[in-house]
Protein backbone atom coordinates (compact mmCIF):
# COMPACT_ATOMS: atom_id res chain seq x y z
CA UNK A 1 0.00 0.00 0.00
CA UNK A 2 1.59 3.16 -1.19
CA UNK A 3 0.50 6.15 1.68
CA UNK A 4 0.76 9.90 0.61
CA UNK A 5 3.35 12.05 1.79
CA UNK A 6 0.67 13.68 4.49
CA UNK A 7 -0.24 9.97 5.57
CA UNK A 8 3.45 9.15 6.39
CA UNK A 9 4.11 12.24 7.81
CA UNK A 10 1.04 11.82 10.18
CA UNK A 11 2.34 8.42 10.77
CA UNK A 12 5.77 8.70 11.84
CA UNK A 13 4.88 11.82 13.44
CA UNK A 14 1.30 11.69 15.28
CA UNK A 15 0.14 14.74 16.82
CA UNK A 16 -2.01 14.43 20.20
CA UNK A 17 -1.35 11.06 21.03
CA UNK A 18 -2.95 10.45 24.36
CA UNK A 19 -5.37 10.48 27.05
CA UNK A 20 -7.80 12.68 29.04
CA UNK A 21 -8.89 11.64 32.16
CA UNK A 22 -12.39 10.53 31.22
CA UNK A 23 -14.49 12.41 34.19
CA UNK A 24 -12.30 15.51 33.47
CA UNK A 25 -14.60 18.70 33.39
CA UNK A 26 -15.31 19.39 29.37
CA UNK A 27 -13.99 16.35 28.58
CA UNK A 28 -15.93 13.87 25.68
CA UNK A 29 -14.50 10.67 24.92
CA UNK A 30 -15.67 8.24 21.72
CA UNK A 31 -14.18 5.23 21.63
CA UNK A 32 -15.14 3.54 17.97
CA UNK A 33 -14.09 0.38 16.26
CA UNK A 34 -14.54 -0.90 12.56
CA UNK A 35 -15.90 -4.48 12.34
CA UNK A 36 -14.45 -4.67 8.64
CA UNK A 37 -10.75 -4.83 10.04
CA UNK A 38 -11.39 -5.34 13.89
CA UNK A 39 -9.15 -1.82 14.43
CA UNK A 40 -9.99 0.12 17.52
CA UNK A 41 -10.09 4.31 18.10
CA UNK A 42 -10.16 6.56 21.09
CA UNK A 43 -10.48 10.23 20.64
CA UNK A 44 -10.98 12.89 22.97
CA UNK A 45 -11.86 16.50 23.18
CA UNK A 46 -11.70 18.74 26.01
CA UNK A 47 -14.06 21.43 25.40
CA UNK A 48 -13.74 24.70 27.68
CA UNK A 49 -17.64 24.38 28.95
CA UNK A 50 -18.04 28.32 29.15
CA UNK A 51 -17.31 29.30 25.59
CA UNK A 52 -18.48 25.68 24.13
CA UNK A 53 -14.62 25.98 21.98
CA UNK A 54 -12.36 22.75 21.99
CA UNK A 55 -9.07 23.40 23.93
CA UNK A 56 -7.60 20.04 23.31
CA UNK A 57 -7.81 16.76 21.83
CA UNK A 58 -6.37 13.15 22.08
CA UNK A 59 -6.31 10.36 20.17
CA UNK A 60 -5.15 6.76 20.67
CA UNK A 61 -5.43 4.68 17.75
CA UNK A 62 -4.69 0.97 17.11
CA UNK A 63 -5.29 0.27 13.46
CA UNK A 64 -3.48 0.81 10.04
CA UNK A 65 -1.49 3.96 9.03
CA UNK A 66 -4.29 5.51 7.52
CA UNK A 67 -6.68 5.34 10.60
CA UNK A 68 -3.63 6.72 12.68
CA UNK A 69 -3.28 9.35 10.52
CA UNK A 70 -7.19 10.25 10.13
CA UNK A 71 -7.38 10.59 13.45
CA UNK A 72 -4.14 12.63 14.42
CA UNK A 73 -5.12 14.92 11.46
CA UNK A 74 -8.92 15.32 13.04
CA UNK A 75 -7.37 16.23 16.63
CA UNK A 76 -5.54 18.62 14.84
CA UNK A 77 -8.75 20.27 13.14
CA UNK A 78 -10.79 19.82 16.27
CA UNK A 79 -8.84 22.07 18.15
CA UNK A 80 -10.08 26.00 18.26
CA UNK A 81 -13.12 24.82 16.48
CA UNK A 82 -16.61 25.10 18.40
CA UNK A 83 -18.53 21.91 19.35
CA UNK A 84 -20.98 22.55 16.43
CA UNK A 85 -18.24 23.31 13.69
CA UNK A 86 -16.90 20.42 14.69
CA UNK A 87 -19.74 17.91 14.11
CA UNK A 88 -19.09 19.32 10.33
CA UNK A 89 -15.92 17.50 9.70
CA UNK A 90 -16.97 14.80 7.43
CA UNK A 91 -15.08 11.84 6.57
CA UNK A 92 -14.63 12.79 2.80
CA UNK A 93 -12.80 16.00 4.39
CA UNK A 94 -10.07 13.61 5.47
CA UNK A 95 -9.77 11.24 2.46
CA UNK A 96 -9.42 14.74 0.59
CA UNK A 97 -6.60 15.95 2.85
CA UNK A 98 -4.59 12.52 2.97
CA UNK A 99 -5.56 11.23 -0.81
CA UNK A 100 -6.89 8.30 0.28
CA UNK A 101 -7.51 5.63 -1.67
CA UNK A 102 -10.88 3.43 -1.96
CA UNK A 103 -9.73 0.63 0.18
CA UNK A 104 -8.88 2.84 2.41
CA UNK A 105 -12.19 5.08 2.88
CA UNK A 106 -13.70 2.57 5.90
CA UNK A 107 -10.65 4.06 8.67
CA UNK A 108 -11.16 7.98 7.52
CA UNK A 109 -15.12 6.88 8.57
CA UNK A 110 -13.50 5.82 12.02
CA UNK A 111 -12.70 9.16 12.57
CA UNK A 112 -15.68 10.89 11.64
CA UNK A 113 -17.55 8.48 14.12
CA UNK A 114 -14.70 8.97 16.88
CA UNK A 115 -15.38 12.91 16.40
CA UNK A 116 -19.38 12.07 16.67
CA UNK A 117 -19.13 10.08 19.67
CA UNK A 118 -16.80 12.15 21.49
CA UNK A 119 -18.86 14.90 20.95
CA UNK A 120 -21.81 12.76 21.55
CA UNK A 121 -21.05 11.96 25.06
CA UNK A 122 -19.37 15.09 25.59
CA UNK A 123 -23.03 16.92 24.86
CA UNK A 124 -24.43 14.12 27.15
CA UNK A 125 -22.36 14.61 30.37
CA UNK A 126 -21.14 18.60 30.06
CA UNK A 127 -23.93 20.55 27.45
CA UNK A 128 -26.36 20.63 30.24
CA UNK A 129 -23.26 23.47 32.20
CA UNK A 130 -22.33 24.78 28.53
CA UNK A 131 -26.04 26.27 28.09
CA UNK A 132 -26.28 27.11 31.64
CA UNK A 133 -22.89 28.92 31.12
CA UNK A 134 -23.84 30.28 27.89
CA UNK A 135 -27.43 31.29 29.52
CA UNK A 136 -25.58 33.26 32.61
CA UNK A 137 -23.06 35.18 30.09
CA UNK A 138 -26.15 36.35 27.81
CA UNK B 1 -32.13 -34.14 -5.68
CA UNK B 2 -32.73 -30.94 -8.35
CA UNK B 3 -29.49 -29.51 -6.82
CA UNK B 4 -27.42 -33.22 -7.12
CA UNK B 5 -28.71 -33.20 -10.35
CA UNK B 6 -26.94 -29.53 -11.22
CA UNK B 7 -24.26 -30.43 -9.74
CA UNK B 8 -24.08 -33.91 -12.36
CA UNK B 9 -24.74 -32.22 -15.35
CA UNK B 10 -22.70 -29.02 -16.21
CA UNK B 11 -25.61 -26.21 -16.02
CA UNK B 12 -24.88 -22.77 -15.08
CA UNK B 13 -28.47 -20.70 -14.29
CA UNK B 14 -27.55 -18.68 -17.13
CA UNK B 15 -28.71 -18.10 -20.68
CA UNK B 16 -26.12 -17.03 -23.25
CA UNK B 17 -25.33 -17.39 -26.91
CA UNK B 18 -21.82 -18.91 -27.56
CA UNK B 19 -19.05 -16.09 -27.84
CA UNK B 20 -18.26 -18.34 -30.66
CA UNK B 21 -20.96 -19.85 -32.50
CA UNK B 22 -23.54 -18.17 -31.23
CA UNK B 23 -25.51 -21.01 -30.52
CA UNK B 24 -27.51 -20.82 -27.20
CA UNK B 25 -25.73 -22.53 -24.21
CA UNK B 26 -28.22 -23.39 -21.39
CA UNK B 27 -25.39 -23.18 -18.88
CA UNK B 28 -22.75 -25.62 -20.00
CA UNK B 29 -19.28 -24.47 -19.17
CA UNK B 30 -18.20 -26.02 -22.78
CA UNK B 31 -20.60 -25.02 -25.88
CA UNK B 32 -22.69 -28.42 -27.03
CA UNK B 33 -22.46 -27.00 -31.01
CA UNK B 34 -18.51 -25.89 -31.26
CA UNK B 35 -17.31 -27.16 -27.83
CA UNK B 36 -15.44 -23.82 -27.34
CA UNK B 37 -14.73 -23.06 -23.23
CA UNK B 38 -17.16 -20.67 -22.26
CA UNK B 39 -16.48 -18.01 -20.07
CA UNK B 40 -17.06 -18.11 -16.44
CA UNK B 41 -17.77 -14.75 -15.36
CA UNK B 42 -21.44 -14.92 -16.38
CA UNK B 43 -22.06 -17.61 -13.74
CA UNK B 44 -23.94 -15.27 -11.20
CA UNK B 45 -22.01 -16.70 -8.03
CA UNK B 46 -19.51 -18.65 -6.75
CA UNK B 47 -21.86 -21.55 -5.17
CA UNK B 48 -22.90 -21.28 -8.68
CA UNK B 49 -19.62 -21.73 -9.63
CA UNK B 50 -20.05 -25.89 -8.41
CA UNK B 51 -23.39 -26.32 -9.23
CA UNK B 52 -24.09 -25.86 -5.54
CA UNK B 53 -27.07 -24.75 -3.42
CA UNK B 54 -26.58 -21.25 -2.00
CA UNK B 55 -26.43 -22.42 1.62
CA UNK B 56 -24.10 -21.97 4.29
CA UNK B 57 -23.80 -25.84 5.38
CA UNK B 58 -21.76 -26.78 2.35
CA UNK B 59 -20.32 -30.63 2.04
CA UNK B 60 -16.88 -29.60 1.89
CA UNK B 61 -15.43 -33.17 -0.09
CA UNK B 62 -18.41 -32.15 -2.93
CA UNK B 63 -16.75 -28.92 -3.08
CA UNK B 64 -13.47 -30.03 -3.56
CA UNK B 65 -14.14 -32.67 -5.90
CA UNK B 66 -15.62 -29.98 -8.23
CA UNK B 67 -12.87 -27.66 -8.09
CA UNK B 68 -10.09 -29.92 -9.01
CA UNK B 69 -12.78 -31.01 -11.59
CA UNK B 70 -13.12 -27.67 -12.99
CA UNK B 71 -9.49 -26.80 -12.79
CA UNK B 72 -8.26 -29.93 -14.73
CA UNK B 73 -11.02 -29.06 -17.41
CA UNK B 74 -9.89 -25.20 -17.84
CA UNK B 75 -6.57 -25.94 -17.21
CA UNK B 76 -4.06 -23.16 -19.06
CA UNK B 77 -2.26 -26.19 -20.37
CA UNK B 78 -5.26 -27.76 -22.48
CA UNK B 79 -5.15 -24.46 -23.72
CA UNK B 80 -2.00 -24.20 -25.10
CA UNK B 81 -3.14 -24.50 -29.10
CA UNK B 82 -6.33 -23.19 -28.70
CA UNK B 83 -7.01 -19.66 -30.01
CA UNK B 84 -5.88 -16.36 -28.06
CA UNK B 85 -10.13 -16.34 -26.96
CA UNK B 86 -10.00 -19.68 -25.80
CA UNK B 87 -6.71 -18.68 -23.82
CA UNK B 88 -7.74 -15.88 -22.37
CA UNK B 89 -10.83 -17.29 -21.16
CA UNK B 90 -9.63 -20.71 -19.61
CA UNK B 91 -7.06 -18.60 -17.58
CA UNK B 92 -9.80 -16.38 -16.24
CA UNK B 93 -12.20 -19.29 -15.50
CA UNK B 94 -9.34 -20.83 -13.63
CA UNK B 95 -8.49 -17.63 -12.09
CA UNK B 96 -12.38 -17.37 -10.70
CA UNK B 97 -12.61 -20.95 -10.11
CA UNK B 98 -9.84 -21.00 -7.45
CA UNK B 99 -11.16 -17.60 -5.74
CA UNK B 100 -14.78 -19.13 -5.85
CA UNK B 101 -13.27 -22.11 -4.07
CA UNK B 102 -10.50 -20.64 -2.00
CA UNK B 103 -13.74 -18.31 -0.61
CA UNK B 104 -16.44 -20.97 0.04
CA UNK B 105 -14.03 -23.57 1.52
CA UNK B 106 -13.30 -21.41 4.19
CA UNK B 107 -16.23 -20.71 6.58
CA UNK B 108 -15.95 -17.59 7.42
CA UNK B 109 -15.02 -16.16 4.09
CA UNK B 110 -18.23 -18.42 3.01
CA UNK B 111 -20.90 -16.66 5.42
CA UNK B 112 -19.08 -12.94 4.29
CA UNK B 113 -19.06 -14.10 1.06
CA UNK B 114 -23.01 -15.33 1.17
CA UNK B 115 -24.27 -11.51 3.43
CA UNK B 116 -22.64 -9.70 0.81
CA UNK B 117 -24.90 -11.70 -1.83
CA UNK B 118 -27.72 -11.12 0.12
CA UNK B 119 -27.28 -7.70 0.55
CA UNK B 120 -26.26 -7.05 -2.70
CA UNK B 121 -26.37 -2.83 -3.30
CA UNK B 122 -28.82 -2.76 0.01
CA UNK B 123 -26.38 -2.69 3.08
CA UNK B 124 -28.17 -3.01 6.48
CA UNK B 125 -27.04 -0.85 8.75
CA UNK B 126 -23.49 -1.64 9.81
CA UNK B 127 -22.89 -3.53 13.32
CA UNK B 128 -22.33 -1.73 16.02
CA UNK B 129 -19.85 -3.37 18.49
CA UNK B 130 -20.94 -3.73 22.15
CA UNK B 131 -18.60 -0.91 23.98
CA UNK B 132 -17.54 -2.72 26.55
CA UNK B 133 -15.52 -4.91 23.89
CA UNK B 134 -13.86 -2.14 22.40
CA UNK B 135 -13.03 -0.91 25.64
CA UNK B 136 -11.60 -4.48 26.36
CA UNK B 137 -9.46 -4.53 23.18
CA UNK B 138 -8.14 -0.77 24.01
CA UNK B 139 -7.29 -2.24 27.43
CA UNK B 140 -5.48 -5.25 26.14
CA UNK B 141 -3.57 -3.01 23.62
CA UNK B 142 -2.74 -0.52 26.15
CA UNK B 143 -1.26 -2.92 28.25
CA UNK B 144 0.75 -4.52 24.97
CA UNK B 145 2.00 -1.51 24.12
CA UNK B 146 3.35 -0.91 27.62
CA UNK B 147 4.78 -4.67 27.48
CA UNK B 148 6.80 -3.72 24.25
CA UNK B 149 8.25 -0.93 25.50
CA UNK B 150 10.31 -2.36 27.71
CA UNK B 151 12.29 -5.76 27.06
CA UNK B 152 9.91 -8.52 27.39
CA UNK B 153 11.02 -10.87 30.75
CA UNK B 154 9.23 -14.17 31.03
CA UNK B 155 6.95 -13.26 33.43
CA UNK B 156 5.26 -10.70 30.50
CA UNK B 157 5.64 -13.09 28.27
CA UNK B 158 3.42 -15.42 30.16
CA UNK B 159 0.82 -12.79 30.61
CA UNK B 160 0.54 -11.87 27.26
CA UNK B 161 0.22 -15.59 26.30
CA UNK B 162 -1.96 -16.35 28.62
CA UNK B 163 -4.52 -13.70 27.11
CA UNK B 164 -4.13 -14.78 23.63
CA UNK B 165 -4.74 -18.05 24.55
CA UNK B 166 -8.03 -16.24 26.69
CA UNK B 167 -9.02 -14.24 23.35
CA UNK B 168 -8.96 -17.34 21.07
CA UNK B 169 -10.93 -19.11 23.58
CA UNK B 170 -13.59 -16.41 23.08
CA UNK B 171 -13.33 -16.28 19.31
CA UNK B 172 -13.45 -19.60 19.29
CA UNK B 173 -16.96 -19.64 21.23
CA UNK B 174 -18.13 -16.70 18.10
CA UNK B 175 -17.59 -19.01 15.53
CA UNK B 176 -19.53 -21.75 17.13
CA UNK B 177 -22.28 -18.90 17.59
CA UNK B 178 -21.57 -18.38 14.13
CA UNK B 179 -22.39 -21.68 12.85
CA UNK B 180 -25.40 -22.07 14.87
CA UNK B 181 -26.48 -19.21 13.12
CA UNK B 182 -25.69 -20.81 9.71
CA UNK B 183 -27.38 -23.66 10.39
CA UNK B 184 -30.52 -21.07 11.19
CA UNK B 185 -29.89 -19.76 7.60
CA UNK B 186 -30.17 -22.56 5.87
CA UNK B 187 -33.44 -23.77 7.63
CA UNK B 188 -34.68 -20.83 6.93
CA UNK B 189 -33.39 -20.89 3.12
CA UNK B 190 -34.75 -24.70 2.70
CA UNK B 191 -38.37 -24.28 4.70
CA UNK B 192 -41.21 -22.59 2.88
CA UNK B 193 -43.71 -23.02 5.65
CA UNK B 194 -43.38 -19.36 7.53
CA UNK B 195 -45.24 -16.43 5.79
CA UNK B 196 -43.19 -14.44 3.53
CA UNK B 197 -43.09 -11.51 5.50
CA UNK B 198 -41.90 -13.26 8.67
CA UNK B 199 -38.68 -14.66 6.52
CA UNK B 200 -38.13 -11.09 5.73
CA UNK B 201 -38.35 -10.43 8.95
CA UNK B 202 -35.96 -13.46 9.89
CA UNK B 203 -34.01 -13.39 6.91
CA UNK B 204 -32.93 -9.65 8.08
CA UNK B 205 -32.30 -10.48 11.70
CA UNK B 206 -29.83 -13.45 10.83
CA UNK B 207 -28.11 -11.24 8.77
CA UNK B 208 -27.68 -9.06 10.96
CA UNK B 209 -26.38 -11.52 13.33
CA UNK B 210 -23.98 -13.14 11.57
CA UNK B 211 -22.57 -8.99 10.70
CA UNK B 212 -22.82 -9.05 14.35
CA UNK B 213 -20.64 -12.14 15.37
CA UNK B 214 -17.41 -11.18 12.54
CA UNK B 215 -17.89 -7.62 13.35
CA UNK B 216 -16.67 -9.20 17.17
CA UNK B 217 -14.32 -11.92 15.71
CA UNK B 218 -12.86 -9.36 13.19
CA UNK B 219 -12.16 -7.02 16.92
CA UNK B 220 -10.75 -10.63 18.59
CA UNK B 221 -8.59 -11.47 15.29
CA UNK B 222 -6.70 -7.99 15.53
CA UNK B 223 -5.88 -8.19 19.07
CA UNK B 224 -4.96 -12.08 18.81
CA UNK B 225 -2.64 -11.15 15.80
CA UNK B 226 -1.16 -7.99 17.62
CA UNK B 227 -0.17 -10.08 20.97
CA UNK B 228 1.24 -12.73 18.03
CA UNK B 229 3.57 -9.82 16.82
CA UNK B 230 4.45 -8.56 19.86
CA UNK B 231 5.49 -12.82 20.83
CA UNK B 232 7.67 -12.71 17.86
CA UNK B 233 5.08 -14.98 16.45
CA UNK B 234 3.45 -15.37 12.98
CA UNK B 235 0.07 -14.15 13.49
CA UNK B 236 -2.13 -16.47 11.88
CA UNK B 237 -4.14 -14.36 9.25
CA UNK B 238 -7.36 -14.84 8.00
CA UNK B 239 -7.98 -14.81 4.15
CA UNK B 240 -10.87 -12.71 4.70
CA UNK B 241 -9.09 -10.33 7.52
CA UNK B 242 -7.37 -7.38 6.01
CA UNK B 243 -5.59 -4.71 7.64
CA UNK B 244 -2.79 -2.16 6.17
S1 LIG C 1 -7.53 -0.88 7.96
FE1 LIG C 1 -8.57 -0.76 9.80
S2 LIG C 1 -8.87 1.30 10.12
FE2 LIG C 1 -7.68 1.21 8.37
Amino acid sequence: MAYSDKVIDHYNNPRNVGSFPKEAPGVGTGLVGAPECGDVMKLQIKVNVDTGVIEDARFKTFGCGSAIASSSLATEWLKGKSVDEAAKIKNTDIVNELKLPPVKIHCSVLAEDAIKAALADYRGKWGKKEAAAGAAAS
Amino acid sequence: MTEAKRGEGVTRSARDLCWNCQSEVGGEYFCPQCVKVQPASVWSDYFDVFGLPRKLGLDLEELQRRFYDWSRKFHPDLFQRATPEEQAISLENSALVNTAYRTLRDPIARVEYLIGLEEGAVKGIPPKAPLDLLEEMLLVQEALEGAKASALDAQTQKRLTDERARLAERRRAEEERLLDVSREWDALVEGSSAASRDRDDLRRKLLDRMKGILAVRAYLTTVINDLSDALGEDSQTHVSHRRH
